[in-house]
């Protein structure tokens, strides 16, 4: 629930770049015959909502409704004296702060005359929420429309693919400002936390492997005084402007140092050729994860899955691994560009490789 | 061991009212009843437990980052990686549906699982629950002291950061440094600065830090997942005698709102003790919902769990409920102000958490 720096930024996201999102929405909610789409958001499936209006809520709930024609209408349930602040960070036509953001959104679409609406993860919205859209809206028969907002946004724009390459930017600087060499884990992680937030970062989780060759899975620390072992590893999921990225630093001592960059090669040639996943049948463990409807990383593909949803050509993606190399597990994670047209994938910013 | 105490008593309470299966929803948002039963403090995705009476618990989760970080941070819960997390655990209840099912809090649970269509009910547990997040065990008050020294020293920070020329986000990574560097993985903060102008208190901005003006900020770093919250303010410079003037009536109301803090009394009762001192000096105006939200609220594994202190409130105090009592608002002359202390309810009062000054400083 930590927040930086939230704001709506028109030089990085210019209002034409939301009018030709809402026109590729429009177009696929014709060709559906949808009258109406709602999109939910709170502070953590923020990013259908943000997508479409540059909005990230720091608290509370809300309900984007994207009329086929007419004015959207995003409602928040934050008091009067917050909606000035929503508007300020936002490029929505109409903004409403109200306790019951289910009622406001069914009155809205009764108003329109609604009567196809779809809704994004409607399987998923919470159900007090839902139950008072559809009591305000008798006339609306609702659907999921969780599939045509995925092909809508599946493919990013330049500004897009900007911004994911600024939030692992911001992530691979934050970890390059940790030493390596911090008796305590807490002093590493101030320094990625703070230069991150200084950078602009709207959120950063932090989670580390302290011992990599014990245990290869992260977590948050809570004990700030604890030791790094030998070799460990540091994980910055990093939010930047509605784009959120992970990546990972591992850090060798005992002059293991060049162990990084040679996994950087490995990483960098298993990602080229993706959206087949071939590439990481030899690591340890892998996940690749992007945005496809609300959940800012939802996970696509995983060593732990049995079923893989399949991946779109020409979409960003987040790809964490852990490869073993000469005995040792090193993690790694950067925001890659699946490619199209045959163009390869690549990272969008290189991992972080070791240095002791 | 806080997490064995708090599954106990939820167990125990599932027995007492015939409950044979408690489900609980989480998110970053609003996380405080997963944490409690299944001890995860979830940042992405839907998190959803299961706890039958045997005390056993089943943690779905739609996240392969977080499944893998759960089983790392939570003893004694099978996890379970959900990516169609409704349609995962109602499969799940599915198997128990000839049992008791309560759910808390019924009204976030997927619209899939609370659907009438399923083959089992769920009834709305969030009171049960409730409870037990509102009156605190012994443990968890231990752990709530702690992480108010840990807001009082991030204020600390926050006084010597706040300097002219810094924007809000730049004192900000200040703080959160801070608390990271001290092993704190989570903080709730809102802010404010300028004069006459700043309604409310929001996110950090890229709006400086000017000489003269009032800075406001309410901290809520947490320990072990337990909120702990201070609300302060400052000026940049010397306060002027108006904001001075002002400032005494939000400690006056403070101070009734704490002295009003006992076991029997209501949220209600609290609310009142503020907002008179406001309407005693001419403010009742400023103590409406029109220029504030709540002149406080309850603590625990949620920054901002019941109950809310309004003056509409009769939730009764309890021994060991934790609160903070803050009559932040608009004041006409200096603009919106903040001042509040975290306190236990104790046998006889209120026990104060904070310890740092309330004072308007000035830096």
């Amino acid at each position: 629930m930590r927040r930086g720096l939230i704001a709506w930024s028109k030089a990085e996201l210019p209002e034409s770049i939301f009018a030709a999102r809402l026109k590729r929405l429009r177009a696929a909610m014709e060709k559906e015959g949808l009258d109406a789409l709602v999109a939910y958001t709170n502070n953590t499936r923020t990013a259908a909502v943000s997508w479409l209006t540059a909005f990230v809520p720091y608290w509370a709930e809300g309900l984007l409704v994207v009329p086929s024609s007419g004015d959207p209408l995003l409602t928040m349930a934050f008091s009067n004296r917050i909606v000035g602040w929503g508007k300020a960070v936002s490029c929505v036509a109409r903004f409403q702060g109200t306790p019951r953001i289910g009622l406001a959104t069914g009155k809205y679409l009764a108003e329109l005359g609604a009567k196809r609406v779809g809704v994004v993860e409607l399987e998923d919205l919470r159900n007090a929420v839902a139950a008072d859209m559809i009591e305000a809206a008798p006339q609306a028969a609702f659907s999921d429309a969780s599939p045509l907002f995925e092909r809508v946004r599946i493919r990013p724009e330049p500004a897009e693919i900007a911004l994911a390459a600024k939030a692992g930017s911001i992530a691979q600087h934050a970890l390059a400002a940790m030493r390596g060499d911090e008796a305590r884990i807490g002093e590493a992680l101030e320094t990625i936390e703070g230069t991150a937030r200084l950078a602009g970062a709207e959120e950063v989780y932090l989670a580390a492997a302290l011992d990599l060759a014990r245990d290869q899975r992260f977590r948050r620390v809570d004990d700030g005084s604890a030791a790094p072992g030998k070799s460990f590893a540091v994980r910055a999921t990093l939010a930047y402007k509605g784009s959120w990225v992970r990546m990972t630093r591992s850090v060798f001592h005992n002059g293991h140092a060049p162990l990084g960059e040679r996994a950087a090669e490995i990483f960098a040639a298993a990602t080229s050729g993706l959206p087949s996943t071939e590439g990481f049948a030899r690591f340890r463990s892998w996940a690749i994860e992007g945005c496809r409807t609300a959940q800012p990383l939802d996970l696509l593909s995983s060593s732990a899955l049995e079923t893989q949803r399949p991946l779109a050509p020409d979409s960003l993606v987040t790809v964490q691994a852990v490869i073993d190399l000469d005995g040792h597990a090193v993690a790694l994670a950067a925001p890659v560009l699946i490619g199209g047209a045959g163009l390869p994938s690549a990272a969008l910013v290189p991992p972080v490789f070791a240095r002791g | 061991m806080l997490a064995q105490d708090r599954r106990k008593r939820l167990t125990e309470a599932m027995a007492q009212s015939g409950i044979e299966a408690l489900v609980v929803y989480g998110n970053a948002w609003q996380g405080d009843y997963l944490r409690y039963a299944t001890d995860f403090s979830i940042l992405e995705g839907h998190g959803i437990g299961l706890i039958l009476p045997d005390g056993s618990v089943e943690l779905f989760l739609d996240s392969a980052t977080e499944a893998e970080r759960a089983e790392l941070e939570t003893a004694g819960v099978t996890v379970r990686l959900a990516p169609e997390i409704a349609r995962g655990v109602s499969g799940r209840l599915d198997r128990i549906a000839n049992h008791r099912i309560a759910a808390a809090p019924l009204g976030f649970m997927p619209k899939f699982l609370a659907d009438a269509a399923r083959s089992y009910k769920l009834e709305d547990g969030t009171s049960l629950v409730d409870k037990f997040l509102m009156v605190k065990l012994p443990g968890e008050l231990d752990v709530l002291r702690q992480a108010a020294k840990l807001a009082d020293e991030g204020y600390k920070v926050f006084r010597e950061a706040a300097v002219p020329g810094r924007a809000q986000f730049e004192l900000i990574a200040e703080i959160e440094a801070f608390f990271r560097s001290r092993g704190c993985p989570d903080n709730f903060m809102i802010m404010g600065s300028g004069g006459q102008d700043v309604m409310a208190m929001a996110p950090p901005s890229e709006r400086r830090i000017a000489k003269g003006d009032l800075v406001t900020t309410e901290l809520t770093p947490a320990v072990q997942g337990y909120f702990a919250q201070i609300c302060r303010t400052l000026v940049v410079g010397k306060a002027t005698p108006v904001q001075q003037r002002a400032f005494a009536v939000y400690r006056e109301a403070m101070e009734a709102g704490i002295a009003a803090v006992r076991p029997g009394a209501t949220a209600a009762m609290v609310a009142k003790a503020e907002n008179d001192v406001f309407r005693k000096y001419g403010l009742g105006e400023y103590a409406t919902s029109k220029y504030t939200r709540v002149r406080g609220h309850g603590l625990g594994l949620f920054t901002d769990t019941k109950p809310h202190i309004l003056e509409d409130v009769e939730t009764v105090l309890e021994k060991n409920m934790v609160l903070v009592v803050h009559p932040n608002t608009y004041h006409p002359e200096v603009g919106y102000m903040v001042l509040g202390d975290s306190v236990i309810v104790t046998e006889t009062g209120a026990e104060v958490l904070c310890g740092t000054p309330r004072e308007l400083f000035e830096v």
